[in-house]
């Protein structure tokens, strides 16, 4: 096996804020290894801390304790001027883009190589490349206020690649985007972590976001790392609270249905399965109903993975049954205690 | 209506306000541009905080700017005498003109630039951004149409500090609505004089707003 590399590590961080009273720790003892090439998640509810995590890997905040790690090299400790330069390697995308309004595309993307001393004209040759590669070669000459939100984060990725940084940092990069749009960044994100081997983070709080293009995450809640592991893993069997929460609610809380239910499973579909009625044929069988609470499909790493909520009906035998005829076709079935 | 002579003394008058207006207020840039700089960069949660440098030049402005214009252009006369060898007439106004309106500018500057999204800034220092390189590509470049609208603003209100200091010799369009208008009754030409500067300032303050509008990339 090929030995990993790590691209970040993040050792001991704490960070808190000075309040009126007191401090707000926003971040406790938090380690974090990602590997070189890898398209790590971090997820969490909002005020998780996940944010300010991300801000502490290129130090636009400082931790108020522990040490950060870029490829090796210690960033903690550099002073202001060398920090600025190891801050060429690492692009960062934000969620409202912040591109600068007064400058068309093509000087946005030319703004960091101008910041890292480029000559003129080699800076226009790379940001003409770049907004190639994001798609929008046709536009070079638009201000940021003609493009679309999805638009405006490609000219902001291009703008993070332009210094050919090691890592992508990507903070809550599709939360202001609608659901097709976020879908082509995604893969835009996907292909150059695949064509140009750039580590990325991503920050989210969106399960569907780490599902799709993530190959480890960490689940942060209440500034710690409440689980970590491969995307696949944590999405099939969470382990935490809010592990479950996310992959189950995707963050969101069902104000709908109040109070526990009985009797409620969650059902993984995993690969192929998806194209067979499972479920139906479950019902013809054992003639009896499931309660469908929720479900959904997507695509994970390229195969198709669905996920269900269902209700049993309260008879022990008919459930018992039931259950059987799932495990049977290899899919899993765990009681899961709320819905 | 006006005796002969006097249109001719009213065209004097009128560039005499013109060039004190414009005079000070490029030299009171000269002064209050950087000051507004200081004040943006240096402010507790500005790109290079040094809250003493920040507060110090604040209570200093606060305090040329509360005192009225007509005290401050006599208050500082030997200061005037000094600069320019003499207390009266246009070159002597210029010099009250641009000790009050410095600070002003300062803090439209200020607050123009201030209308910068905290993010792009973020965005800079994600990049490597030094405060320096900031300042420039992003601060100023970013709030250039707001700043072009604040110099809508002070050139007019220069203008009427401009007219002000006729009171104290000053010379312009100020001088002669006074002189006339107030000390010999002749209403008239106080009049004209007033409609005169209500449209100066009204073709300086649209053609500020034009040239911001024009510049603003944003639209």
């Amino acid at each position: 096996m090929e030995k990993k590399e790590t691209m970040i590590h993040l050792e001991g961080i704490s960070k808190s804020f000075p309040q009126k009273r007191g401090s707000l720790e926003v971040l406790k003892d938090i380690d974090l290894k990602i590997e070189k090439g890898e398209v790590f998640g971090i997820i969490g509810l909002s005020g998780a801390g996940k944010s300010t995590l991300v801000r502490c890997i290129n130090l636009l905040e400082r931790p108020t304790k522990g040490r950060v790690y870029l490829d090796g090299a210690e960033l903690t400790c550099l002073p202001e001027k060398e920090l600025r330069q190891q801050r060429h390697s690492m692009g960062m995308i934000f969620q409202q883009f912040q591109l600068l309004m007064q400058r068309t595309a093509l000087e946005n993307v030319c703004f960091p190589l101008e910041i890292a001393g480029v000559p003129k004209e080699k800076a226009r040759a790379r940001a003409e490349e770049l907004l190639d590669l994001v798609g929008l070669g046709e536009r070079l000459g638009a201000y940021p206020s003609q493009l679309s939100g999805g638009q405006k984060q490609r000219v902001a990725i291009a703008r993070a690649l332009a210094t050919e940084p090691k890592v992508l940092l990507c903070d809550e990069a599709t939360s202001a985007l609608d659901p097709n749009t976020t879908a082509g960044v995604l893969r835009l994100l996907k292909d150059i972590n695949e064509r140009l081997g750039i580590t990325i983070v991503v920050i989210t709080h969106e399960m569907s976001v780490i599902q799709e293009i993530c190959n480890r995450v960490a689940i942060i809640d209440d500034g710690q790392i409440a689980e970590m592991g491969g995307v696949e893993e944590i999405f099939r069997a969470p382990k935490t609270k809010a592990g479950r929460e996310l992959v189950y609610h995707e963050g969101t809380k069902r104000e709908a249905i109040e109070g526990p239910m009985e009797n409620c499973y969650r059902v993984v579909f995993r690969g192929g399965i998806s194209g067979e009625p499972i479920l139906g044929g479950m019902m013809l069988e054992c003639n009896a109903v499931a309660n469908i609470l929720s479900g959904n499909t997507r695509m994970l790493d390229g195969r198709v993975y669905g996920q269900m909520m269902i209700q049993l009906p309260a008879d022990k035998e008919t459930r018992e049954r039931m259950l059987a005829y799932l495990r049977e076709r290899e899919v899993e079935v765990e009681e899961v205690q709320y819905v | 209506m006006f005796k002969e002579g006097m249109m001719a003394l009213v065209g004097i008058a009128f560039w005499e306000s013109i060039y004190m207006t414009l005079i000070s207020t490029f030299f009171a840039y000269l002064i209050g541009l950087p000051l507004g700089l200081i004040l943006v960069m240096t402010d507790g949660e500005g790109v290079r905080p040094i809250p003493i440098v920040h507060q110090t030049l604040g209570i200093i402005i606060n305090i040329v700017r509360s005192v009225p214009f007509l005290i401050l252009i006599v208050t500082i006369m030997p200061f005037t005498k000094l600069a320019v060898g003499t207390t009266i007439g246009p070159k002597a106004a210029i010099v009250g003109l641009l000790v009050a309106a410095a600070p002003f500018i300062a803090r439209l500057v200020e607050s123009s630039l201030k209308e910068v999204e905290k993010g792009v800034i973020e965005a800079a220092q994600s990049m490597g951004a030094s405060p320096l390189q900031i300042l420039v590509k992003v601060l100023i470049p970013e709030a250039k149409p707001s700043l072009l609208v604040g110099s809508a603003i002070a050139v007019t209100t220069i203008l009427g500090y401009s007219a002000m200091a006729g009171f104290v010799g000053g010379g312009g369009l100020g001088a002669i609505a006074i002189n006339y208008g107030v000390h010999r009754g002749q209403r008239d030409i106080m009049y004209v004089i007033v409609v005169l500067l209500v449209v100066i300032v009204q073709i300086l303050q649209e053609f500020g707003m034009q040239i911001a509008k024009r510049t603003d990339k944003r639209l």
